[in-house]
């Protein structure tokens, strides 16, 4: 382990410092010896892959998880009940989690003002907890009706309503948890604007991400954590992303986010997918074809219809018109039954609801397609698909102590590689790919990257819909922009820059009719 | 597709959060989900052989299997509904149902091996009624199986016609008919014992070793990713209420085998009894966990609680009060020992 370098920041006071920081579930040690600063005012990034204990940091500075040892002191006073009601009254700090907890069906209003309402107790003074609503979501520059129910939101919305939420308590500490994770690039500038205007105000921010872009364009500081430890730290001016990288990972990977610059391969006779002005739910009229050996990315804003493009393909959803063929022959999957007999897989994008068997160990999430070849008188094999399951996580350098651990117990990224384990089972010839890499770090990134090379140079043809643009052009040999749920453009990758797609993208976006 | 190549780089240092562990038999046990169940039951024993005369002793222990034995094959049945993430509430009203269903048919001496069958087939249609409304009209199994509660146990009453159904021990038919519940293996082991060690032992062999009892923990654990992973979830869980349904028809045709009466009131409340043991014996409501030995074990756990009050001489009231409070205590240790373990 390298010894963190120290931030030389002496002339502003610390707002938050944490010191020897450990924290052990049983035997497993998520946190050993962190000790680390957060200069008052500052924006400072947290980062470091999957596993490598951002998150119970974070909890614990929240007051989600009580350490094993070590403290925290926040303006100099220290943390002793780790509890978030004492978080944030006694020390004003607040997270802003990944999983937006909000009560879906009161008011924005409501939600933001929850727990702090103007008026006697018993009942707030409704107009008044309108306007500190309004008042606040003004200081962030967001422009919302505070009558609206918070369900009829979008993400990027209900995210700010978090935010002014925390501003409500008048939290002076802010821990955004990859806050931009679920929003499209264009939410993800308001958001950036947000940041900077908090910033302006004298809020300390704790800012985790896996995106080297945006790290950097906010952060001052970064500290980077690998497996449970402080591994670095720096002022943000002072250092590369490589290096940041090569902390993150403890080695280099520079070659697999370089934009892989190989022939796409020559136009099969046949395509693998041909899709002939296909509808569905969410998308209508989409012609598009997808080669043995190519990897074709499908960009778009969430609501584009990319997401139900695929979930349509692999019989998720019903298909309501048009002509679907595979390898020539028509075939409409009318369940993920057909589709998987046909050899197509799906990952979905969102791994913890529609993925993972949440319940079940990392061998039966990996063997579940396969358990018909592993059956004797009707009976499973355990034995042997335990075998199946060892092999296939190796393959894909699944890190897991043993297979029979419960799938929840591994990280994002782990998770993720055991799942692409489970598609490859079936030894697929179509793969529909949705956020493939959402979640995930980057040595993880670097690995699926690689892989899908691997596939597409055996001949699997993949289709791949993310809202990370520079994953796309880094993993497509073509371009489909999706917008309104309507195909509107194909665009080569070697022709493919960001500001292309997006202006597919978001142009026809600002034109789409309301249904 | 040949081998996957992709896997040129060394691993990236040691994975702090997946610390390998060497489990010994022992630690692995404790890890079990039945363990705090178990350790529980032993105490329960321990408790019983130093307060209860009489509680030690073969007599007595196949007494008690005697008693749990309906109850128990219920409760497996319960257990697959309830790993599916449902529920089914009706399970004492098909009890009923299927004995007076087995009482009419020996009344108008039909042999009874079918008379039993039919028994067991009314409670099979009963269950499949459950999961196909369920499923059909996507609402939860918990209203539906509220509603048929009700309705089943009205469709006892009507067919019963409100008066009880006695079997005359006269009659070498009923006289067959009652070893099923009265007679004894060896002349030793209850026959009723025996016939819920054998439905346990397939219940434990469709849950942990099928395809079947697979798909029921992918279905229960997550709905939506099984059905990605081509799994039919309607048909898993159809099949569930089903067995719940078969498994609930059959302990009603023991009891009326047992006690050679039955009116349309037999049966209430027993659901909740059923229920009760699969939760003590570590099932999750929420679905996707729980296993048919945690299963036997609570049942095996109700039957000493009551045995052990019973041979205290204690009333049956207090009896129901105590079953409830250790159904809470037993959910509450068992978060308790997994918030402390960190798992989730």
């Amino acid at each position: 382990m390298t010894s963190p370098a120290t931030i030389a920041a002496p002339t502003t006071a610390a707002a938050v410092e944490v010191t020897g920081l450990s924290k052990h579930f049983g035997a497993v040690r998520a946190l050993q010896d962190v000790t680390l600063d957060v200069p008052a005012g500052s924006l400072t990034a947290v980062m470091g892959e999957n596993g490598a204990g951002k998150s119970t940091l974070m909890k614990i500075l929240a007051g989600l998880d009580t350490p094993t040892t070590g403290t925290v002191r926040v303006d100099g006073e220290q943390v002793r009940r780790y509890d978030p009601a004492t978080l944030l009254s006694r020390h004003r700090v607040a997270l802003v989690p990944q999983e937006l907890a909000l009560a879906q069906d009161r008011t924005v209003a409501e939600n933001i003002m929850l727990g702090v309402e103007p008026g006697s107790r018993p009942f707030p003074h409704r107009r008044r907890i309108d306007e500190r609503a309004v008042a606040l979501l003004d200081r962030l520059g967001v422009r919302v009706d505070p009558r609206r129910t918070v369900r009829h939101l979008d993400a990027a919305t209900q995210q700010l309503v978090v935010i002014a939420r925390s501003l409500a308590r008048q939290a002076r500490l802010v821990i955004l948890d990859e806050p931009t994770s679920i929003l499209s690039p264009a939410e993800s500038e308001q958001l950036f604007g947000v940041i900077r205007s908090l910033q302006a105000d004298g809020v300390t921010m704790l800012y985790v991400s896996h995106r080297m872009p945006e790290v950097f364009a906010l952060s001052q500081h970064i500290h980077v954590l690998r497996d449970g430890r402080h591994v670095g730290s720096w002022p943000t001016a002072q250092v590369t992303p490589d290096q940041v990288v090569a902390a993150m990972v403890g080695r280099e990977l520079a070659a697999e986010f370089a934009r892989h610059d190989t022939a796409p391969p020559a136009p099969a006779a046949t395509p693998r997918l041909r899709l002939s002005r296909v509808s569905g739910r969410g998308f209508r009229d989409v012609d598009l074809t997808v080669a043995p050996g190519e990897v074709v990315g499908v960009a778009g804003l969430p609501d584009s219809g990319r997401v139900e493009l695929l979930r349509g393909v692999f019989g998720a959803d019903p298909i309501s018109g048009g002509d679907l063929a595979l390898d020539g022959t028509a075939f409409t999957a009318r369940s993920p039954r057909d589709a998987i007999a046909a050899r197509v897989a799906y990952l979905p994008g969102e791994r913890r609801q529609q993925g993972i068997l949440p319940t079940m160990s990392v061998a039966d999430n990996v063997t579940i397609l396969t358990l018909g070849r592993r059956q004797r008188f009707g009976l499973l094999r355990r034995r042997a698909l335990r075998r199946d399951a060892d092999t296939r996580a190796q393959q894909l350098r699944v890190k897991t102590s043993t297979t029979a651990q419960g799938i929840t117990q591994l990280s994002g990224g782990n998770q993720q590689k055991a799942l692409l384990a489970r598609w490859l089972s079936i030894e697929p010839r179509l793969m529909l790919l949705d956020e493939p890499t959402r979640g995930v770090d980057v040595g993880a990134k670097a690995e699926i990257y690689r892989l899908f090379r691997t596939l597409a140079d055996e001949g699997v043809a993949i289709l791949v819909s993310s809202s990370d643009l520079p994953e796309l052009l880094t993993v497509s040999d073509r371009i489909a922009v999706m917008a309104a749920g309507r195909l509107v453009g194909v665009i080569p990758a070697a022709e493919a820059t960001e500001e292309k797609v997006m202006a597919l993208a978001t142009g026809a976006h600002t034109m789409k009719e309301k249904p | 597709m040949a081998q996957m190549t992709a896997q040129a780089a060394p691993p990236a240092g040691q994975a702090a959060s997946t610390t390998p562990r060497s489990p010994n038999p022992l630690q692995r046990f404790l890890h079990a989900r039945e363990a705090s169940t178990f350790l529980a039951l032993v105490v329960l024993f321990l408790l019983g052989t130093t307060i209860a005369p009489g509680f030690l002793g073969t007599d007595n222990f196949l007494t008690v299997g005697q008693q749990i034995a309906q109850i128990g094959i219920m409760a497996i049945g319960v257990t697959f509904v309830i790993i599916n993430a449902e529920i089914d509430l009706s399970v004492g009203s098909i009890y009923g149902l299927g004995a007076v269903v087995c009482g009419l048919l020996m009344t108008s001496d039909v042999a009874w091996p079918l008379a039993a069958l039919g028994g067991i087939a009314a409670g099979a249609v009963a269950g499949l009624i459950n999961g196909l409304v369920t499923v059909g009209f996507g609402i939860p199994s918990f209203i539906v199986t509220l509603g048929t509660l009700s309705v089943y146990r009205g469709v006892t009453l009507l067919l019963s016609g409100g008066s009880p159904i006695s079997l005359s021990g006269s009659d070498p038919n009923v006289a067959e008919f009652n070893l099923l519940g009265q007679g004894k293996l060896f002349g030793l082991l209850p026959m009723q014992l025996v016939i819920f060690a054998l439905v346990a032992v397939l219940g434990t062999i469709v849950l942990s070793r099928s395809r079947y009892g697979f798909n029921t923990y992918a279905v229960g654990g997550s709905a939506e990713a099984a059905r990605l992973c081509g799994i039919n979830t309607n048909r898993v869980k159809v099949t569930a209420f089903a067995l719940s349904g078969t498994l609930a028809g059959l302990a009603g045709v023991l009891g009326l085998s047992f006690l050679s009466y039955v009116q349309g009131v037999t049966g209430t409340g027993m659901e909740l009894t059923a229920i009760s043991a699969v939760i003590i014996g570590g099932a999750a409501l929420f679905g996707g966990s729980g296993t048919m030995l945690g299963t036997v074990i609570g049942v095996a756990f109700i039957g000493v609680l009551q045995n052990i009050l019973n041979l205290r001489g204690i009333s049956s009231f207090w009896q129901t009060v105590a079953t409830g409070a250790v159904i809470i205590l037993a959910v509450a240790a068992d978060t308790w020992l997994r918030r402390r373990s960190g798992r989730r």
